[in-house]
């Protein structure tokens, strides 16, 4: 126990004193705190070029010639498309092509007839919703028109086409749209600090190996209290990472709150509720651990930090097929799926899937957790054992890297 | 302190590497382990040093098996290799406490031993600026700053310049005086010769030889003189056959009968110019070839 205070001071230093630690936890607080303050900056340059008055929106043509109320689609266009510059044209349509690719106009609506339209732009942007304004544009504008032939007048008309319904939703379980966004960041940071850091203990035993270090590390301290030590020393190291980050995020949220009022994304990260940062840090810790020890056992039977690559690969995959099948479900709303269930008290994956089963579902009782976390608990204690006896094996062997049935053959005789 | 290592086998995976090892050194005295690559040196170095158990045998202290707790040991290992990118004080005072310093008593230590090796301006550089025969000072302060009960040193030697390695000497006959046990394991064999008292070569996991290194010496028949003189000649004339050229010039008389030794001395002197005259014993080498070569056999 002692030995192992000893070694995990010396790991911390390790990396406390690193210079591409520091500057990396340094780079990811400043970038974040710069991202939380986008808005202020954002809306500062606004205000400045509003004063400058001279205001430039792109142009949009709109051709409605064939349309029985010209005027009406022209004030209706130009009322729903509030960022263009809404102007009517009579020019032929390879005139109209011409000034889109000349970039003269961004695009230009052709209708040819009460229901029909042709859209004309340069690049289709995946996010361009323009198609869909316009179709319930001209939908309205039919609806009125065949309204008012039935007999209405045009305010009823209007009324009936403008009904606003109340609604008020009550959600008894989870909000996923609420919890999706935190789960997702969460989940991600759980997958990069696990994966970053566990690779990082392996060639860092391995480093020990080739430069002999382990002779003498060897005949200086237990096996399981040098394994151990560096694991615990890694968590830490990471949990501090996390926390800089977070911490960074949180604190510069809240220095410029107002300025993201209008963003429900963002207030429905910073809305996260303090029972799942608890379990955030539960499955963080329990999580981190199995890997860490799996990858430090990995690193001991390694003998060229080059060869840790290649080593760690299946583990590697095993944790990716983990986070794509938790990440899949949380994006497909569904974590209540089989593949969930099952990677849910699975000791590999459970740390992310229980993680997001408690944060995005509503069905998850409290005993399914005791036994996920349970089930966790008990295969850190028993993977960090054998971990330990591999270790022990592992960090004498040198040459070629071993075939697992021969280190679990050696580690069954130890 | 008597440090007994008393029937130790040991097998990996398929290998019976120890074979039966037994031997045993006393504190105030030098230990030679010598042996062939191979023949089980450092297996037994780890055996004695618990980094993992004998599959039968055991390590004794005072005839009763070793309690980690309350015997340090120091180690050089063949395979030199500390942390590259640390500072020597740091990873000097990181292993003394592994070995249960507290920490400034370890730096005191540290402090002492950089000194004492003329490295102390060293003391807060990176491992990796230094030339290797000074890395190789550096590794021997971890094996002596705890202030162990039992030295184990193998290859110390190697790689050092001969000023270095009279530093070397000094800091070992010191150790012996300070009546700890020290046990070499080197190939170098006069180094061997000059420190050791007791010795074991090891061959293929099996003790060939242990004893007392003068008793050995004097264990072989006293049948051969080495005699040195200005003009060989004439010897090698009168004695024919009997006579053979030694490595540095000298002759080899073998003798009938070990008996007529004196009174072979005696003529030699009396009848020609003789420089120097001695009853042969064999060198260490010529042991070691002898029992861990490949025809080398258990003591009789």
């Amino acid at each position: 126990m002692k030995q192992f205070g000893k070694i995990l001071k010396f790991e911390l230093k390790y990396y406390f004193k690193n210079k591409i630690f520091i500057g990396v936890t340094i780079a990811l607080a400043l970038l974040i705190a710069a991202v939380m303050f986008f808005p202020r900056i954002s809306d500062t340059l606004r205000s400045e070029e509003n004063t400058g008055g001279d205001e430039t929106r792109p142009i949009m043509l709109v051709q409605a010639g064939e349309t029985v109320e010209p005027e009406a689609v022209q004030t209706a266009f130009a009322a729903a498309f509030s960022e263009y510059d809404v102007q009517s044209t009579n020019k032929s349509i390879e005139e109209i092509q011409n000034q889109i690719t000349g970039g003269e106009a961004e695009c230009a609506f052709v209708i040819t007839g009460p229901t029909a339209y042709s859209y004309y732009v340069n690049t289709l942007s995946m996010y361009d919703a323009n198609t869909e304004i316009a179709g319930s544009v001209l939908q309205n504008l039919y609806r009125m028109h065949a309204m008012i032939a039935g007999g209405m007048t045009p305010e009823e008309a209007e009324q009936v086409i403008n009904v606003e319904i109340d609604s008020d939703v009550v959600s008894l379980g989870k909000d996923q749209f609420q919890n999706y966004f935190y789960t997702y960041i969460m989940i991600f940071a759980l997958y990069m600090v696990i994966l970053l850091y566990g690779q990082m203990v392996a060639t860092n035993v391995a480093s020990e190996k080739s430069s002999r270090a382990m002779e003498l590390l060897i005949t200086s301290a237990r096996p399981a209290s040098m394994m151990f030590g560096k694991v615990v020393a890694s968590c830490l190291a990471g949990l501090v990472q996390l926390v800089a980050v977070f911490g960074s995020a949180f604190l510069f949220y809240n220095v410029n709150k107002s300025y993201w009022a209008g963003n429900g994304i963002v207030q429905s990260i910073f809305n996260i509720p303090a029972d799942l940062l608890v379990y955030m840090l539960i499955f963080f810790i329990l999580g981190f651990f199995i890997y860490a020890f799996l990858y430090g056992a990995i690193g001991s039977t390694a003998s060229k930090v080059e060869d840790i690559n290649t080593s760690v690969m299946p583990l590697t995959f095993l944790f990716i097929i983990g986070f794509i099948v938790v990440i899949t479900a949380i994006s497909s709303g569904d974590v209540d799926n089989t593949a969930m269930m099952v990677c849910s008290y699975v000791p590999f994956t459970s740390p992310m899937a229980m993680f997001a089963r408690i944060a995005m579902s509503s069905t998850v009782a409290w005993y399914e957790i005791v036994i996920s976390i349970g089930i966790l608990t008990g295969s850190v204690f028993g993977i960090g054992i054998l971990c330990a006896k591999i270790y022990r094996v592992g960090v004498l062997l040198y040459g070629t890297t071993p075939k697992i049935g021969s280190i679990l053959k050696a580690v069954w005789r130890a | 302190m008597k440090l007994e290592l008393c029937n130790i086998t040991k097998s990996f995976t398929d290998k019976q590497v120890l074979k039966g090892i037994t031997f045993s050194a006393e504190s105030g005295k030098a230990f030679g382990l010598l042996g062939r690559n191979g023949a089980g040196k450092t297996t037994s170095i780890r055996i004695l040093m618990d980094v993992f158990p004998p599959d039968s045998g055991g390590v004794h202290i005072e005839g009763r098996p070793i309690d980690y707790k309350n015997v340090q040991i120091g180690y050089l290992p063949e395979e030199r290799g500390l942390y590259p990118k640390k500072l020597i004080i740091d990873q000097l005072v990181y292993f003394a406490q592994l070995k249960g310093m507290r920490r400034r008593d370890a730096v005191t230590a540290v402090d002492f031993w950089l000194e004492r090796l003329g490295m102390l301006e060293y003391r807060n550089r990176r491992l990796d600026t230094l030339s290797k025969g000074n890395q190789q000072k550096i590794q021997l302060i971890t094996a002596l700053a705890h202030d162990p009960d039992i030295v184990i040193l193998d290859e110390p030697f190697s790689g050092l310049d001969p000023v270095n390695a009279m530093l070397l000497k000094d800091v070992v006959r010191e150790q012996i005086a300070k009546g700890k046990i020290v046990l070499f394991s080197s190939h170098q064999m006069n180094y061997i010769e000059e420190f050791c008292d007791h010795i074991a070569i090891l061959a293929e996991g099996k003790v060939a030889l242990t004893g007392n290194l003068h008793d050995i010496k004097r264990d072989y028949v006293r049948d051969r003189l080495v005699v040195h003189t200005e003009n060989p000649g004439a010897i090698r004339r009168d004695f024919g056959d009997c006579c053979t050229e030694t490595e540095d010039g000298g002759l080899m008389l073998q003798l009938t009968d070990p008996n007529e030794k004196k009174a072979m001395m005696r003529r030699l002197v009396d009848t020609y110019e003789i420089d120097s005259i001695k009853v042969f014993e064999p060198s260490l080498n010529d042991i070691f070839v002898q029992y861990a070569g490949d025809k080398g056999g258990t003591q009789q």
